[in-house]
């Protein structure tokens, strides 16, 4: 065994000879990120290894390495470089469609009667019929519980008059006073997961938590993540999101002065490979052609079972997926927007490592998927980062005046992906790029524009952006409107019919509309009637909980809506090509 | 002659429909299809290969010149002519099962044409049987190019491979692999013959298999 200690987290363990330090990492709890899975491709899980007299200052000079390239051989002091304050700024305000208040979370008096001599009828179900006589449901619509049912001698013997916390079809507790219910949402991208808290009693928010998807330390994209379940079980990847849902859920209780057990409902929208590994569902259907979820309709589950921590008769409801890659996410996304209630043709796209796109109106919808790839959030992109302090967010070019603003106005230290396109966009207004996505030679290196040089950088070798980086940029851009115009020829409409695109997502709310017209993401015409909506898809699962009726319109919504499969469709290599260019 | 000239630079520099401007009046002007191929948009495809190679230009401009390629085939076929001649050698590929991705298979298709092979292009999602069949059904063979971009493909596409493997014991083909899931260590633990980064040195390399 090796002692292996992180200076900068002052945590130490032992792990066997041979773990890398990213094994290391990974079970001191660091969370540590690493975008490529621990394949040594991306090169981003670099720690330096310090030697052993210097083991007691973080600042120490030593090398940099590869975390999963490197192999604990004897004791070992390791700065991970990574700022444990450091903040990413993880969006989650979104567009609200009011609707009523009206959850499947109901509260009734009802009283607890002594059965008559010669009553047939068990404790349970004169329960259900007092319940019915307050306005609760059909008693045959509720599943019997033995549980509470053991408990109803006791409690009509303490007292006559019970508060009854209910569903449609459950009992959740009787109580001797009404108190107080809440209800969670959760958004679980696979780079960020936000959690909102709501007062079942009138829908308001009354806290909201946002953190890392902790499943970054096995991989940065969904492929990366599958690929390790599949090799190694969804075991890990399950226990670590259901762990954090479960911190977050004692986090929302806490900043809102309320008990876990007072969380009656939990619902949770993610991508279709989020969807599984929360679920505990393996993900080989999902990542085999031609790409089906095991598992896709809506789910009401008991949130114990998951290990969530709330009221231990708790749901877990669970937003339905549409197709193979386009999740409960989108599902969320649309029952935050409703485009299937509107006489007027909208677009909504969600960009993230793959663009998800719904097209159509209360007559059709059609979706579809487009591996836009993960420039937009930093990956593949030489100086390309998240969006977090020190990303340049957006970029300007006028009268021959370069400037920048970076998040948090911290010097720059990277590219995130709405600065990305800001630059594309006026290196092409400059004159800089060609059509063909060339950049024109300039100083002494042709293939790189220089943005922040090292002096004015957090970044020693500054901020900027490499031939390689444009190509990428142009990858991504024309798989999405590639995307756009299949959609529209499978409607068979122009974009002169498409009266609003909602851009949902972090990306989606920072990229400046004109700059994604202009490198040719969206039609030009289309960008003036840009609306961004922030997290529709953490919207959507607030609303699956606020109301009933919306809730039990998801899976008919998600049934609704076609799917185009681009992979098998002929016409997408050319026209892919076609969107390449400027 | 200034038609074929013109068709070698549209397809260089991967105009599409210029392309097919220009076969079209080739065929009026009496112009052999094959000399279309031979002599103006082969050496156009070589070209841009050879840019590539030398980093001069990317993957974006051989998509542009593959289909512009492949437009003025369609042409050429649709009008009656033949674009097919006396080969090099034959070979099938396709993508592994369990993937749908093929822009990139589709691309060595077309340098393995413009390096003067038969391609047999079996398609996407393309099972082992499919490809013991394949090869069964072809016994010119030459070589056999298995492709996968998602990495939850590799068991198979290893399993393709040695299944290729057993089933050759004289080594009649030889076996290439490439795609985003792989890499020349994988390559070599699967047992290919040859593992290369892109469609330009997969049909060199593939060259030199054939004496």
């Amino acid at each position: 065994m090796c002692r292996i200690i992180f200076v900068r987290e002052k945590k130490e363990i032992q792990v066997p000879e041979g773990t890398t330090v990213l094994e290391a990492e990974i079970r001191a709890g660091l969370a540590p990120d690493a975008p490529c899975g621990g394949h040594g491709i991306c090169g981003k899980c670099l720690v330096r290894i310090l030697s052993q007299k210097d083991g007691d200052r973080a600042d120490a000079p030593g090398s940099l390495v590869r975390a999963c390239r490197t192999e604990v051989r004897s004791d070992l002091w390791v700065d991970t470089c990574t700022d444990p304050e450091q903040e990413h700024v993880i969006l989650t305000e979104g567009f609200t469609r009011p609707v009523p208040c009206q959850p499947d979370l109901m509260v009734h008096l009802v009283r607890l009667t002594k059965p008559e001599p010669g009553e047939k009828r068990s404790d349970w179900e004169r329960l259900l019929l007092a319940l019915q006589a307050a306005g609760g449901p059909e008693p045959s619509w509720v599943r019997p519980d033995p549980v509470l049912a053991s408990s109803l001698y006791e409690r009509r013997q303490e007292a006559a008059e019970w508060w009854v916390i209910h569903t449609k079809t459950q009992i959740l507790d009787l109580r001797r006073e009404p108190g107080k219910q809440y209800l969670a949402a959760f958004d679980i991208g696979t780079t960020t997961v936000a959690g909102y808290l709501l007062d079942a009693g009138d829908g308001s928010q009354t806290a909201v938590v946002s953190r890392m998807n902790p499943q970054a330390q096995y991989g940065a994209d969904v492929i990366a993540r599958a690929n390790y379940a599949l090799t190694n079980g969804t075991e890990p990847l399950s226990r670590c999101i259901r762990e954090l849902i479960r911190q977050m859920l004692e986090q929302l209780a806490a900043e809102a002065g309320v008990r876990t057990e007072e969380i009656f409902q939990v619902s949770v929208a993610g991508n279709t490979c989020m969807h599984h590994l929360f679920l505990g569902i393996s993900p080989a259907s999902l990542v085999h052609a031609p790409y089906t979820p095991a598992l896709r309709q809506s789910l009401v589950l008991s949130a114990a079972e998951y290990g969530l921590g709330i009221h231990p008769r708790g749901q877990l409801r669970v937003l339905p997926d549409i197709a193979g890659y386009v999740g409960a996410d989108t599902c969320g996304c649309l029952l935050a927007l409703r485009p299937d209630q509107r006489p007027e043709v909208t677009l909504l796209l969600d960009i993230g490592t793959n663009g998800e796109m719904v097209l159509g109106n209360r007559d059709r919808l059609i979706a579809c998927s487009t591996a836009a790839g993960p420039a937009f959030e930093g990956a593949r992109i030489e100086c390309g980062m998240r969006g977090a302090a020190g990303a340049v967010d957006h970029v300007s070019f006028e009268n021959g005046i370069w400037h920048y603003t970076t998040v948090g106005g911290q010097p720059a230290a990277g590219l995130c992906g709405s600065g990305l396109i800001d630059l594309v966009a006026c290196l092409l207004r400059a004159g800089l790029i060609d059509e063909s996505g060339t950049l024109a030679s300039g100083q002494e290196d042709p293939r790189v524009f220089m943005l922040a040089p090292p002096g004015e950088s957090a970044r020693e070798a500054g901020v900027y952006l490499t031939q390689k980086d444009i190509r990428e940029v142009q990858l991504a851009k024309a798989a999405i409107a590639a995307g756009i115009s299949l959609l529209m020829e499978e409607l068979g409409i122009s974009e002169d019919e498409v009266a609003c695109v909602w851009l949902a997502g972090a990306f989606g709310n920072y990229m400046d509309p004109a700059s994604a017209a202009e490198i040719g993401m969206l039609p030009k015409s289309l960008a003036a009637r840009v609306q961004p909506v922030g997290n529709a898809a953490g919207q959507g699962a607030k609303i699956a909980l606020l109301n009933r009726e919306e809730w039990e319109q998801a899976d008919a919504l998600a049934e609704q809506v076609g799917f185009l499969e681009l992979a098998t469709l002929p016409t997408f290599q050319d026209c892919f090509v076609d969107e390449l260019g400027f | 002659m200034e038609v074929l000239e013109a068709l070698r630079k549209a397809v260089e520099e991967g105009h599409p429909g210029e392309t097919e401007n220009l076969v079209r009046e080739a065929l009026a002007q009496g112009v052999e299809p094959m000399r279309m191929v031979d002599e103006a948009m082969m050496p156009a495809m070589r070209t841009v290969g050879e840019h590539y190679k030398n980093q001069e230009t990317d993957i974006l401009r051989i998509l542009a010149a593959a289909r512009s390629i492949r437009k003025g085939f369609e042409l050429i076929e649709e009008q009656g002519g033949s674009v097919s001649r006396e080969k090099i050698g034959t070979v099938i590929l396709g993508t592994v099962e369990g993937d749908l991705h093929d822009v990139g298979k589709n691309l060595v298709a077309i340098m393995f044409r413009s390096a003067g092979f038969k391609v047999i292009d079996l398609g996407v999602d393309i099972s082992e049987k499919q490809f013991l069949r394949a090869v069964r059904e072809t016994p010119d063979v030459s070589i056999v190019c298995i492709s996968s971009l998602l990495s939850t493909t590799l068991p198979e596409m290893e399993q393709v491979v040695k299944s290729l493997r057993r089933n050759d014991p004289e080594k009649k083909y030889k076996i290439m692999v490439g795609g985003g899931a792989m890499n020349r260590q994988l390559a070599e633990h699967m047992g290919a013959d040859a593992y290369t980064e892109n469609c330009v040195e997969a049909a060199e390399v593939a060259r030199t298999f054939i004496v």
